[in-house]
């Protein structure tokens, strides 16, 4: 599954991730298997695939929430290692938003954006202030600074999610099935916030079945299937024509 | 017919409902303390049981608070090693809650006194001795010739030394209750709060610190203050070693005077009382936690 069907030869600081080898066990459950992906800067990943397919995993083992089991995964040429210092530094790169929100209970909206840019980035009070109301702009609700998350519905409190995650001034952003948790009428809210990210040239990597958002923001999409890649390539390319038998039965189960 | 019985019924129902919301246990209770009062207030021989025993009721506390605060402390410690993944860590935190659950808290307050204490007391003036030797080059002075005794008496003397005892007892045995707790109360945070914390790029301590101990020590705040409440009681055991607390005294004042019906009246009334208002406490507490959360 080595096969790369985009070009990635403009360099190698274009590449942001570069995965090489990865194979993820739990036990003897092969998570994730020999995969190798590259992204580049500003590019837009999305990933399906039926559930256990590994997709998660693999984006967890990205930021090393998951441990590889074996193989590599740069960060901006940062090679990420277990259990080491580095992990933090590279990790306050790495935005990433989760299925559940995990918002922090007991702050209110904008301690939780500013806690961590206090104490890891070590900013100011004035100035975690300041970019976290940005970004409670940026994500729409900048009314709600002082409410607790329990009094926010799970739209809400998963736009703060990734104010949260933006307000560390990450280059890349991990989205774990975002819209999964929600009620459908919230779903759009979140996604429309994605969109603008997308827009503004984040580098996202997105574990999604909303494939609305796949075509409309995607430059790239990723069909996984028992931890392992089967198709690499552009959104319009995957719905027209899956070369994979696979792809074309997850496909027609999922787009009606 | 009909209509009659739709209205006996609920309205009968709605008295038995108010008078099994009456908390009858607590009326016994107050009942039994005023004829407590009464009997101290008109009794002679209990009101001079009463002015013997209240001096200890301040032991007994003190005992209690100092023990309970480096309990809380050891246990918070203790606690974190129990859900450390460092081997190390994790095995000499478990040994310690395992050693300390498997002994009788009795036998415990007469290992620490009698061995451990002695032990440690040695050990003090074994290394103030070397300091001042090795160390200053002073084999003449006051320090080089330190010995157990004089440490004894530096913290003074034969009395306060059991009340150190005792405290240094219960705040082991209880230290390793507390750290079950605070293992509980961690384990009970959501996996994805540590995730959310690590992926902002905050260290395993600052996560800790900052994100999963605040919540986990707002939901153990209950299970401590029934421990604070354990702890009152067994406070009474260090009257083993002399130490001059309720019972102490009530032990002394009934043996010399065999009045042992009104001392041990109001010793166990004595406890009663502290319990039940901290259980009440702890039961407000309780409450404002549910409904602050």
């Amino acid at each position: 599954m080595d096969k790369k069907t985009h070009d990635l030869t403009r360099g190698e600081k274009e590449k942001i991730i570069v995965i090489r080898n990865l194979n993820k066990y739990f036990g003897e459950l092969k998570a994730v298997s020999n995969v190798n992906l590259e992204i580049k800067r500003g590019q837009v990943v999305v990933i399906i695939g039926p559930s256990g397919s590994g997709k998660s995993t693999l984006l967890r083992c990205i930021n090393h929430l998951e441990e590889p089991t074996t193989g590599d995964i740069l960060i901006d040429g940062v090679k990420l290692r277990h259990k080491s210092k580095s992990l933090n530094a590279i990790r306050r790169e790495v935005g990433m938003v989760f299925q559940q929100f995990n918002l922090f209970p007991h702050l209110t909206v904008l301690e939780n954006i500013t806690i961590a840019q206090k104490i890891v980035r070590k900013r100011s009070k004035k100035d975690a202030i300041e970019i976290a109301r940005q970004q409670l702009e940026r994500v729409g609700i900048p009314e709600k600074e002082n409410s607790y998350p329990i009094q926010l519905s799970g739209g809400q409190q998963q736009r703060v999610a990734i104010a949260r995650a933006l307000a560390m001034s990450p280059k890349v952003m991990l989205f774990d099935e975002p819209t999964s948790a929600l009620d459908p009428e919230m779903i759009n809210e979140v996604l429309d916030v994605m969109l603008d990210l997308a827009k503004e040239g984040m580098t996202m990597v997105v574990v999604t079945h909303e494939m609305g958002f796949a075509r409309n923001a995607a430059d790239r999409i990723i069909f996984m299937d028992y931890g392992a890649i089967i198709e690499d390539t552009t959104p319009n390319k995957l719905y027209n024509n899956p070369k994979h038998e696979r792809t074309k039965l997850f496909l027609s189960k999922i787009l009606h | 017919m009909k209509s009659d019985d739709s209205t006996f019924v609920p309205h009968q129902s709605q008295l038995s409902a108010t008078l099994s919301e009456v908390p009858w246990w607590l009326l016994v209770v107050m009942l039994v303390g005023l004829i407590m009062v009464y009997n101290i207030t008109t009794n002679e021989d209990y009101s001079s049981i009463f002015s013997f025993l209240k001096n200890g009721v301040f032991i007994t506390v003190r005992v209690t608070i100092t023990a309970y605060i480096f309990a809380v402390i050891i246990g918070l410690l203790a606690g974190l090693g129990r859900v450390s993944k460092n081997p190390i860590i994790y095995n000499i935190a478990t040994l310690y809650v395992q050693i300390m659950r498997g002994i009788p808290i009795l036998v415990t307050i007469l290992y620490v006194s009698f061995v451990l204490y002695p032990m440690i007391i040695d050990g003090v003036a074994w290394v103030a001795q070397s300091i001042a030797v090795i160390g200053l080059g002073d084999s003449e002075g006051f320090w080089a010739n330190i010995t157990a005794s004089d440490i004894n008496r530096m913290m003074g003397g034969a009395e306060y030394s059991m009340l150190y005892r005792g405290i240094m007892a219960l705040a082991l045995s209880y230290g390793s209750f507390s750290a079950e707790i605070f293992r509980a109360g961690i384990e009970s945070i959501e996996k994805g709060q540590m995730e959310a914390a690590r992926s902002l790029g905050m260290s395993y301590i600052q996560a800790m610190r900052y994100i999963i101990l605040p919540q986990a020590i707002r939901r153990v705040l209950p299970p401590l203050g029934n421990d604070f409440i354990a702890m009152l009681k067994e406070s009474s055991l260090v009257s083993v070693l002399g130490v001059r607390d309720i019972t102490q005294l009530g032990k002394l004042y009934s043996a010399r005077s065999f009045l042992y019906l009104e001392t041990y009246n109001q010793v166990a009334f004595l406890y009663l009382t502290m319990t039940i208002l901290l259980s009440l406490g702890v039961r407000a507490l309780e409450n404002r936690l549910k409904s602050g959360q």
